[in-house]
């Protein structure tokens, strides 16, 4: 009783590895198919970049301490706190070059004191972050006044940033699209080139060893967490170039999405491990989902129903393939 | 009639073939021994048994019935039970609940369970063991090592009306435990060869192979050597016959011996360089913690010339899920990158190469998934990241537990040629044959401090335990 079974290992495997990749395909044709000349032409492609720049930057940062193991619930928060901070500190009449940095250096130490709870105390990622989020978010209200900042606080050049772009041919690169961008190789190459970055993954698949090893475990979590809390006020920055205003809870969407794309990018890889490149294949996925259903007009309740639905589909698929047996 | 009928077995894990058509047959009422070096394909063998790994190709058939085993499920109600070489239990939960896992709890109104009757079976399956000092409803985790080992080979002898029991397959189930419990589970293995079941038993120690079992089947490079009585066979021949070649020296020569300048030094222990010094203790007694002490910060150590092999090579030596040569230059990044920031995945990979070579590791290049090795080849990977950064001053903790005969050999072989190069050695072992056959000296600790330092030259095992236990080395 001979069994050739390995076809359908092969199968398995392929699926595996690209069974999420090739949902994105599948995606993509589908819109292709029933949005005929809206959907893959370059200025919606330009669009879905720039309204999913922000997700791009929180989910790289949440990449980097996925990649140890860890995640970081507070990410939204930060970035409506980042957003109302820099606003309020235009309304003080502090010019862009000193206001910015300064909204950026509260999410570095924002990521510090995560990093710092985690590494130093050893709290659990979970509970140190949750509790950050609702400092954070309780902060952005303090310091708001609980209200929409708009209008004439905001200066001109700040709001404008965010329309803007750079002309490439006959389209125009938007300035958002850029940024994101320029945050993604950064963030690919700590990851993939440095040590830094194989030591997180190192960290990430075996911390005891690593410690043994002689890898700063304490040393790179702060330094983890500060840099995802970095990414989460450059996105509230973003957020808020993009709506020339901040009001307290506009970057709290941005959590939930952020792990849901390092999940199904980490669906694509063999061991599970988060990578920045399939990281950005997921936040296109849900971009794209999103941009899609709306073209096509499906309700924005229905539409959180289907991408639910769909990070459940790549999660299960991609476990019950690796719990299948070896 | 065999009770276990096993043809053409093949695996391949992405393309390395493990498992090249093995053959076995388990006679009804025998203990069958399943020998072989780490990597010859027991492991795998095991798996595909217990229905946790697919096989490529097998036929089985068990008392002359072909069956498919494609789920641990299928293994059980075919008669078979495991007993397999990890410990994995479940801390905390009570024994009784860990000897049950994965079966039905029985019941009370069909929704509580009857905690009275899962103990009752948890106590009957313990004193099939002769066990009775473990109760049923503490917990795992205040167990100590060996009475867990004991409560996980306790399940396999659970009453399942169901499913008889029909053979048995132990994977190194004597690993962690102490003489008597092994003896008693020698005689329970007896009783189930008298009932006219069967066992199939794993192991390295080839004197306890040679005592308890009848027939032993062995396995190299995936294929079955020799299938045959262990009555008509020596030590020896076994042992030829696992790694292919003619036996020599168990321990190889020692070179020219310590030089007199002074490697290493702290209260009461100096270490000379190319000088192998032993610590040899009854378990538990600091033996690990001491050489944690001397590795102090291991950012530091490394980098001022300490190499460390952890004792438990999965949790504390190796990054399972990343390559071999990632594993190898994780604590010599610094000087294996440019400016200790950017990565030379080349150069790294040159050097896992060469390293790789000098501990003769057996891979399909640098490039492989420590995971996908076997125990004794991950073991060479331990050895070649605390070689790589060329110490003066090695500590190894317990570094051939779970190797086999071949792999055991090439370590002490590199253990060796490293102190012939100068490097000085800190040995923790509870294996007293190797610790007289490696070392030049033998410090022996008791309640976390070295009690004596005696040289290692002529001493017999004896006397080392004697000096273990606190008495002196003539004491009878």
């Amino acid at each position: 009783m001979l069994r050739p079974i390995r076809g359908g290992r092969l199968m398995g495997r392929f699926l595996r590895r690209y069974g999420t990749l090739a949902g994105f395909v599948l995606i993509l044709i589908f819109f292709s198919v029933r949005l005929p000349g809206t959907f893959m032409t370059a200025q919606n492609w330009l669009n879905i970049t720039q309204q999913l720049s922000m997700l791009l930057v929180v989910a790289a940062g949440m990449t980097i301490v996925m990649v140890m193991g860890d995640f970081d619930l507070s990410v939204g928060s930060m970035a409506s706190l980042s957003g109302v901070v820099v606003a309020v500190l235009f309304s003080f009449g502090w010019p862009i070059w000193a206001a910015v940095p300064a909204a950026l250096i509260v999410g570095l130490v924002g990521g510090l004191i995560n990093g710092a709870m985690v590494s130093l105390v050893g709290i659990l990622p979970f509970v140190a972050t949750l509790a950050t989020l609702t400092i954070f978010s309780g902060a952005a209200f303090v310091v708001s006044g609980g209200r929409t900042i708009s209008g004439r606080a905001i200066p001109d050049a700040f709001g404008e940033f965010a329309r803007g772009g750079m002309p490439l041919g006959p389209v125009s690169i938007p300035n958002l699209t850029l940024v994101a961008l320029a945050v993604l190789i950064v963030t690919w190459v700590l990851l993939e080139q440095t040590t830094f970055g194989r030591r997180l993954y190192a960290i990430g698949g075996n911390i005891e060893a690593s410690y043994l090893s002689g890898v700063p475990v304490r040393r790179l979590k702060l330094l983890a967490f500060s840099l995802t809390g970095l990414s989460a006020a450059g996105a509230g920055l973003l957020y808020a170039s993009r709506v020339a205003s901040a009001n307290p809870t506009q970057g709290s969407g941005l959590m939930l999405n952020a792990i849901a794309a390092v999940f199904l990018g980490s669906t694509m890889s063999e061991q599970g491990e988060p990578r920045l490149l399939a990281t950005v294949i997921g936040v296109l996925i849900l971009g794209v989902l999103d941009n899609g259903l709306t073209q096509l007009s499906v309700d924005s309740y229905v539409r959180q129903i289907l991408v639910g639905v769909i990070i459940v589909i790549a999660v299960a698929g991609s476990s019950l393939s690796k719990t299948a047996r070896r | 009639m065999p009770l276990l009928s096993l043809r053409n077995v093949t695996k391949a894990y992405a393309g390395i073939p493990a498992l090249r058509g093995v053959d076995l047959d388990v006679a009804a009422g025998e203990i069958h021994a399943l020998m072989g070096e780490n990597g010859a394909g027991k492991s795998t063998l095991i798996k595909i048994l217990a229905g946790v790994v697919a096989p490529d190709t097998a036929s089985i058939s068990i008392d002359d019935r072909p069956v498919t085993i494609d789920s641990p499920a299928d293994a059980r109600r075919h008669g078979l039970r495991f007993i397999h070489q990890e410990l994995s239990v479940v801390p905390a939960l009570s024994v009784a609940e860990n000897i049950l896992l994965g079966r039905v709890y029985p019941r009370r109104a069909g929704v509580f369970v009857d905690w009275r009757t899962l103990n009752g079976l948890a106590r009957d399956a313990l004193e099939t063991l002769g066990i009775t000092h473990i109760d049923p409803r503490e917990t795992m985790a205040r167990l100590s090592l060996g009475d867990r080992m004991l409560v996980k080979i306790s399940s396999a002898f659970l009453a399942d009306a169901g499913a008889p029991a029909r053979l048995y397959v132990m994977d190194e189930p004597t690993a962690a435990l102490t003489r008597d419990e092994s003896e008693r589970l020698f005689k329970v293995l007896h009783g189930i060869k008298a009932s006219g079941n069967s066992v199939l038993y794993v192991s390295h120690r080839i004197d306890e192979v040679m005592t308890l079992c009848d027939r032993a089947t062995v396995l190299r490079d995936g294929k079955p050597i020799d299938s045959g009585l262990l009555s008509g066979i020596t030590h020896d021949d076994l042992v030829a016959l696992m790694i292919g070649r003619k036996v020599g020296e168990a321990y190889p020569p020692a070179g020219t011996g310590p030089s007199a300048e002074i490697a290493y030094e702290r209260p009461g222990l100096a270490v000379r360089k190319g000088e192998i010094v032993g610590i040899a203790g009854l378990s538990g007694m600091g033996q690990t913690e001491l050489l944690r002490s001397i590795l102090g910060n291991p950012g530091k150590a490394w980098t001022s010339g300490i190499g460390y092999v952890p004792k438990e090579r999965r949790s504390e030596g190796l990054v399972t899920t990343r390559p071999i040569y990632q594993n190898i230059t994780l604590p010599h990044l610094q000087a294996h990158s440019l400016g200790g920031t950017w990565l030379t995945p080349r150069r790294e990979r040159q050097f896992a190469q060469r390293l790789g070579e000098d501990v003769r590791l057996r891979a399909a290049g640098p490039r492989q998934i420590v995971l996908e090795l076997s125990g004794g080849n991950q073991q060479k990977v331990v050895f070649a990241k605390a070689l790589g950064g060329e110490p003066r001053l090695l500590l190894l903790d317990e570094p051939t537990r779970g190797v086999d005969v071949g792999a055991k050999f090439d370590l002490y072989t590199i253990i060796r040629d490293m102190t012939a190069r100068g490097m000085a050695v800190l040995l923790v072992s509870s294996d007293l044959p190797e610790l007289i056959g490696m070392a030049d000296r033998i410090a022996v600790m008791r309640d976390g401090e070295i009690t004596t330092i005696v040289s290692a030259k002529g001493l017999s095992e004896e006397a080392l335990l004697n000096l273990c236990y606190g008495r002196s080395a003539a004491a009878a």
